[in-house]
């Protein structure tokens, strides 16, 4: 570590980036136009740190006060950052309407076109695949969600990339794909239309499959990355053809045109809007890494952990719920929407069930602290396909209450999943760095400097790192709070509501939607489970290495962001409950939405919530409500405590909170699992229930025999029947060869005269 | 300013470059005469680009191309070459050949920057130099003696460029080159003159046979070919040319065999420009003059194109050598080509055009990437090597942009063409749309896996594991002369996938005039709905 002098002056680098948001405030811009500068000055900077970092790689300005890059991304990404809070200050309550949006400036007219139509006359006035920016509450929450999350994680990174000497000399990269990657976001969210949200969806698929691949040396890393981009292709290709039938069905892909009037007045074929819809979803599984897509994302833990942050939290998976959140005017029949639809919510609920108990199921057996982060999102994340497929279901047969509810839900736990897990990937980053280090540390005193068989993100090398990481610890606690449900924390707002009203869509309506209620409600206590496991194998009990003893929480840049997302996490989700977040974030396509308080009153506001919340109306909510509680704050912490609770050593002590947590971890007896984790279902599960195996077979055993059959054949077959008719002529072309002079001029020659020749005789023969 | 820029640019460098071809026999100081040799072809180059890129601007000829309407422009008085046989010297540019004139006058500067060490630097420079006047002689002559003549010329070059330069097989693969596609021109000749013949008599302006080459003529006096059947025959017959040419599947065998030898800046302006001209030469001709043919081959169309697409990607797949898996992923995005056509709508074909120049710009920056490594690696094996990245960082960056945009990564030029294409293609096809778009799948799994393979994976941070073919010599990354040329070609695909209005507008309406003129009656003639 050597000397700790603070590197926060370099933080005045950053204010020329600052200063172009309130510098175009002063020049009278409005800020949809200055929206622009969300997209535009990420993707100004991009280059210049890919191309300066590989051209002054090592000197002394560049890495000390530019930390290679790191600092021209923060102030990229925080001129981004200013330009949403703008965007969102203008917008969060005055949202436009369709005509509104329809005025707004277009950015890019890409190309324009004529149609030929079936009268055999073209189109009048051509037809644009442009690009212009859409505001609505939903466009507004995620871009927020995006921007804040990047420029903390950028923040983050600052510490956690540039002190790993493994990382030296090789930011540049690491920053300049962060920003492209932040900029791909941002610009999906703004889009107006879908081919622009799915060209900047796919720019995101590029800058994963780089920093996937940030070590790219490694053969496991290599391996990863190209696994997430084609599985994700997978889905984006399906995509795209959902694509096509939209503009064949529409005539246009902007969002102005077709959620104008998604049924074209009821002449809309069901049918075909249904596959193309289907088509969309495919893609939104491949993104947001659904079953059977899922596959890709455990090993994109491959790359550091600040790109895990990034692609969990601010930016990736949210992609693929928001595209399936912009299906809703296709079937809201309330307006405009077309009837017919409920298939479609039926699959993306069950879709959402099954991910969301498999993932975590796979978590249960987990020891490395970052997969079961992953396989937490992929969980959560399928709660949310859950709640937008009940959402979808509900807005189709015209319960439009019910569906704005879950609707509204599935937004709000978007909101404090991505708060909480981008927490959680920095926090757990925050350890393996400092696990890390200790170890070097450790073994270079000893002499003995083979680490090779040790694990820094393995947890069962951890424990009792409460009182090593008080910081840490706290901020963990409160994002796997947030995650489980715990009441009153974050993520407890938003699924309640997921859970109720799917299970409101089994008792009274559809019976088929029992089964994604069944396994969301399973789930509850099963998130309980594996997060509480996680929290309490890293920091709660006994050190289990030798290594913990040498841990001290002091690297630079990385408690802010720790901090500034425990207060969010903590409290956030209330305050943002208090002022009615679900219905604002339901309302965005009627722009009714408000975010402001039920009541007049604060205390009446809180006290109306609460009631809401644990007491609501009809009983049948009610049951589930407390069993939901029940299953993931009662019974799954407890077993975990069971398992894997305990004190910490004699004389260790960490902040309030986290000691008495860890303190009530050891008052719950003492359970032994290890015959259990020998079990062919915990083998199973350990091996991700073999889906990766799967699929790497089928396509073992066919795709690369027969690409390499193809290639046989057209060299031996097709080619071969080339040199056959060659080897036939081979005796004439040996009195042609002597014609073979080998000079230019030779030849334009009997070129020439070969073609007069053919020409005379062609005409001799006709007169 | 200029009188007849066409005409100048497609002959001066022919001549500049017949003179340097000349001179060295004269003379004998090599080594300076190779250097003035490449710096005059280099320089003849440059100022050719500048005359294109200032007939885009407006400069010369006061073409105002972002208002295109129809027709050609630039034309000039024809002048009689051979006038008994009704030859003349006629040129013109319209939004179908513009894009082609000024890529080919972009590549040829590039790709002799990318060479600039070539060894025998007094033939080398000079035969590309010639290069660029036949190929831009294809693009403008509205003469169909004179464009069929610049379409051997082109030959010429290329042929000894594979003879002398290229690797170690090259005597085959030069004469396989030359031998195939000239076959396939003598039997698009035989169409082309079958046309000839049917032409209205203009003895009165000096022919002596009473028929005109005039290509207008030409296209427009097919109706006087008697039957139907002869009429598909001339079609059939110019479209093997074509075909073979663009090379769709069947025909397609002679390009892997040539790009493998050829030396990098030879298989640059294969794949850039050479490749174009059999799908410029279709539309041009083959579908200008026989639209009732066309629609009646649009099955046959089809078909091609999605042999050659899917087919090509799958052949892409299991290839072990980098430069042939390059040279099949040409035919297989070329495949697109006949798609976008067969889907008459100005859409698809606007979506072809943009093909043509994306991939004009996007196949020789694989080409220069492949040749770079057997520059500098000695081996184009996939496989044989890992980890180059570490050693060579410029050359993996322009690998990972090149392949990117190559499978159609969006905000590069390639995806326009692209997803244009295909929303045509579902308008007219439907569900058909699966075998092209499925097959983007297998575009990325062998791009992706070829790059796994070679700069990634040493399980070193801090070195590859380097080819035998290296000897033990240090790895290095490219010359700066080779990434110059890269660089400008990666930057003008970005440039182009995020603003491709800057040709595509005139493509676009082109395309919608030729459907109109052209193509509408036939399709209604044939029943074809759109």
């Amino acid at each position: 570590m050597g000397e700790n002098k603070s590197e926060l002056g370099l933080l005045v680098y950053i204010l020329p980036f600052l200063a172009v948001t309130p510098a175009l405030f002063a020049m009278g811009w409005e800020s949809y136009e200055a929206s622009i500068l969300i997209v535009a000055v990420p993707f100004m900077t991009f280059p210049v740190i890919l191309i300066v970092g590989q051209l002054y790689n090592g000197e002394e300005f560049w890495k000390n006060k530019m930390k290679e890059g790191g600092i021209l991304a923060l102030g990229a990404l925080g001129a981004s950052l200013s330009a949403a809070l703008w965007l969102v200050y203008d917008y969060v309550d005055a949202l436009p309407n369709f005509d509104e949006q329809q005025s707004v400036t277009q950015w890019l007219e890409w190309v324009s076109f004529d149609l030929l139509q079936s009268d055999y006359t073209l189109t009048s006035g051509s037809k644009i695949l442009g690009m212009g920016v859409w505001i609505d509450s939903i466009t507004l929450m995620i871009l927020f969600v995006a921007t804040f999350l990047c420029f903390l994680i950028c923040w983050f990174s600052l510490g956690y990339m540039n002190t790993d000497p493994i990382n030296e000399d090789r930011n540049h990269r690491f920053y300049g794909e962060f920003v492209l990657f932040a900029l791909g976001m941002f610009g999906m969210v703004l889009a107006d239309n879908f081919l622009w949200l799915f060209i900047f969806w796919e720019v995101m698929g590029l800058c994963s499959y780089l920093l996937i691949g940030f070590y790219y040396w490694k053969d496991s890393a290599a391996y990863a990355s190209k696994k997430a981009f084609l599985t994700t292709r997978v889905g984006d290709v399906f995509l795209m053809i959902g694509l096509f039938i939209l503009y064949d069905i529409y005539g246009s892909l902007e969002f102005s045109v077709i959620f104008h009037d998604p049924s074209l007045n009821g002449t809309v074929d069901s049918g075909k809007l249904f596959w193309a819809l289907l088509m969309m979803f495919i893609g939104a599984v491949g993104k947001s890494a659904q079953f059977p897509l899922h596959v890709w994302l455990p090993d994109a833990m491959e790359g550091p952990t600040p790109v895990s942050a990034l692609i969990h939290a601010a930016t990736m998976v949210n992609a693929g719920l928001y595209l399936v959140a912009r299906m809703v005017p296709f079937v809201d029949v309330g307006h405009h929407g077309v009837s017919g639809l409920e298939d479609l919510g039926l699959i993306i609920a069950y879709i959402g069930g099954i991910t969301a108990f498999m993932a975590a199921a796979i978590a249960f057996v987990q020891n490395d602290i970052k997969k079961v982060l992953a396989y937490s999102t992929m969980s959560q994340l399928a709660y949310i396909f859950t709640g937008l497929g009940s959402a979808l279901w509900f807005y189709n047969n015209d319960e439009h209450h019910a569906a704005v509810v879950v609707f509204g839900s599935s937004m709000f736990h978007l909101f404090n999943h991505a708060m909480a897990k981008g927490m959680l990937f920095m926090a757990s980053g925050s350890v393996i760095h400092e696990v890390h280090h200790a170890h070097d540390h450790l073994h270079h005193e000893n002499g003995n400097g083979n680490g090779h068989d040790f694990d820094p993100q393995d947890m069962r090398n951890m424990g009792g790192l409460a009182s090593k990481m008080p910081v840490t610890a706290t901020a963990m606690m409160f994002g796997s709070m947030s995650i489980i449900g715990i009441p009153l924390i974050g993520g407890f707002w938003s699924k309640e509501g997921i859970i109720a009203e799917t299970w409101l869509a089994a008792l009274e309506h559809e019976p088929l939607m029992y089964g994604p209620a069944i396994l969301v409600l399973l789930t509850a206590g099963m998130t309980g489970f594996y997060m509480s496991r996680m929290w309490f194998m890293t920091f709660a009990g006994e050190p289990k290495s030798e290594v913990v003893e040498h841990i001290h929480e002091e690297t630079q840049w990385i408690k802010m962001p720790l901090v500034v997302l425990t207060a969010i996490t903590a409290f956030g989700g209330f305050a943002f409950a208090l002022l009615g977040a679900t219905d604002y974030l339901s309302s965005a396509y009627d722009y009714s939405g408000h975010l402001k308080l039920h009541k007049s009153t604060l205390l009446e506001s809180i006290l109306y919530k609460l009631e809401y919340a644990f007491l609501p109306e009809k009983i049948n909510l009610r049951i589930v409500g407390w069993v939901t509680i029940f299953l993931s704050f009662i019974v799954g912490p407890v077993l975990a405590a069971r398992i894997h609770g305990g004190k910490l050593a004699d004389g260790e002590s960490s902040t309030p909170f986290v000691s008495w947590l860890v303190s009530a971890s050891s008052k719950f007896g003492k359970q032994d699992v290890s015959s259990l984790a020998e079990s062919d279902l915990s083998v199973a599960l350990q091996n991700r229930l073999y889906f990766d195996d799967l699929y790497e077979g089928v396509l073992a055993r066919t795709v690369i025999p027969f690409s390499q059959f193809t290639a046989w054949f057209d060299r031996n077959v097709i080619d071969g029947l080339v040199k056959q008719i060659e080897t036939k002529s081979v005796s004439g072309s040996v009195q042609v060869r002597g014609l073979t002079t080998g000079s230019a001029r030779d030849y334009i020659l009997m070129a020439t005269v070969g073609m007069l020749s053919i020409i005379t005789l062609l005409w001799g023969m006709n007169s | 300013m200029i009188n007849d820029p066409l005409t100048i640019i497609t002959l001066t460098p022919i001549l500049v470059s017949l003179v340097l071809l000349i001179v060295p026999k004269i003379t004998s100081s090599a080594e300076g005469l190779a250097r003035a040799s490449r710096a005059i072809s280099m320089g003849v180059s440059l100022g050719m680009l500048a005359i294109t890129t200032m007939i885009f601007l407006g400069e010369i000829g006061n073409v105002d191309w972002s208002n295109y309407n129809s027709g050609y422009y630039l034309t000039n008085d024809a002048v009689a070459l051979i006038p008994s046989i009704g030859v003349h010297w006629k040129v013109g540019a319209d939004a179908l050949s513009f894009p082609m004139i000024w890529l080919t006058t972009l590549l040829i500067p590039i790709s002799m920057l990318v060479e600039w060490d070539a060894k025998k630097g007094y033939l080398f420079h000079p035969l590309i130099l010639m290069m660029e006047g036949a190929l831009i002689g294809v693009f403008v002559s509205l003469d169909m003696f004179v464009f069929y003549a610049f379409w051997e010329l082109t030959l010429v070059p290329m042929f000894f460029l594979i003879m002398i330069w290229g690797g170690e097989d090259r005597k085959y693969a030069s004469m396989k080159f030359f031998i195939y596609t000239f076959t396939a021109s003598v039997i698009m000749l035989i169409g082309i003159l079958v046309m000839y013949l049917y032409t209205p008599d203009v003895a009165s302006s000096g022919s002596i046979t009473g028929h005109s080459f005039d290509m207008s003529v030409m296209i427009s006096s097919t109706e006087f070919i008697p039957s139907e059947g002869l009429r598909h025959l001339v079609w059939i017959l110019l479209l093997i040319g074509f075909a073979t040419k663009m090379p769709s599947v069947p025909v397609h065998t002679w390009l892997p065999d040539a790009h493998v030898q050829a030396p990098t800046a030879g298989s640059m302006l294969l794949a850039g420009v050479m490749l174009k001209m059999g799908a410029y030469g279709f539309l041009r001709i083959a579908v200008a003059a026989f639209p009732e043919s066309t629609v009646a081959f649009i099955p046959l169309l089809i078909f091609l194109g999605m042999a050659s697409l899917v087919y090509g990607a799958w052949v892409c797949m299991g290839q072990t050598n980098l430069k042939r898996m390059v040279a099949y992923s040409s035919v297989s995005h070329m495949g697109l080509i006949f798609l976008g056509i067969a889907t008459m709508q100005p859409l698809g074909i606007a979506g072809a055009l943009f093909m043509m120049f994306a991939h004009g710009i996007i196949s020789p920056l694989l080409f220069a990437v492949a040749g770079a490594f057997k520059h500098h690696y000695h081996t184009l094996e996939i496989g044989s090597m890992r980890g180059i990245a570490h050693h060579s960082p410029w050359l993996s960056a322009h690998m990972m942009l090149g392949w990117m945009a190559s499978l159609g990564l969006p905000l590069l030029a390639g995806f326009v063409a692209e997803v244009t294409i295909l929303i045509a293609f579902w308008m007219s096809f439907g569900w058909l749309v699966l075998l092209p778009t499925l097959t983007l799948i297998i575009t990325a799994v062998y791009y992706l896996t070829s790059m796994q393979r070679t700069i990634f994976e040493s399980n070193d941070p801090h070195q590859g594991i380097l080819p035998d073919t290296l000897h033990g010599e240090e790895p290095r990354d490219i010359t700066w002369h080779e990434n110059a040329g890269m660089i400008i070609l990666g930057a003008l695909t970005i440039l182009f996938g995020i603003l491709p209005f800057i040709f595509w507008d005139m493509m676009s309406e082109w395309s919608s005039g030729f459907l109109l003129e052209t193509l509408v009656q036939a399709m209604q003639s044939e029943g074809v709905k759109p």
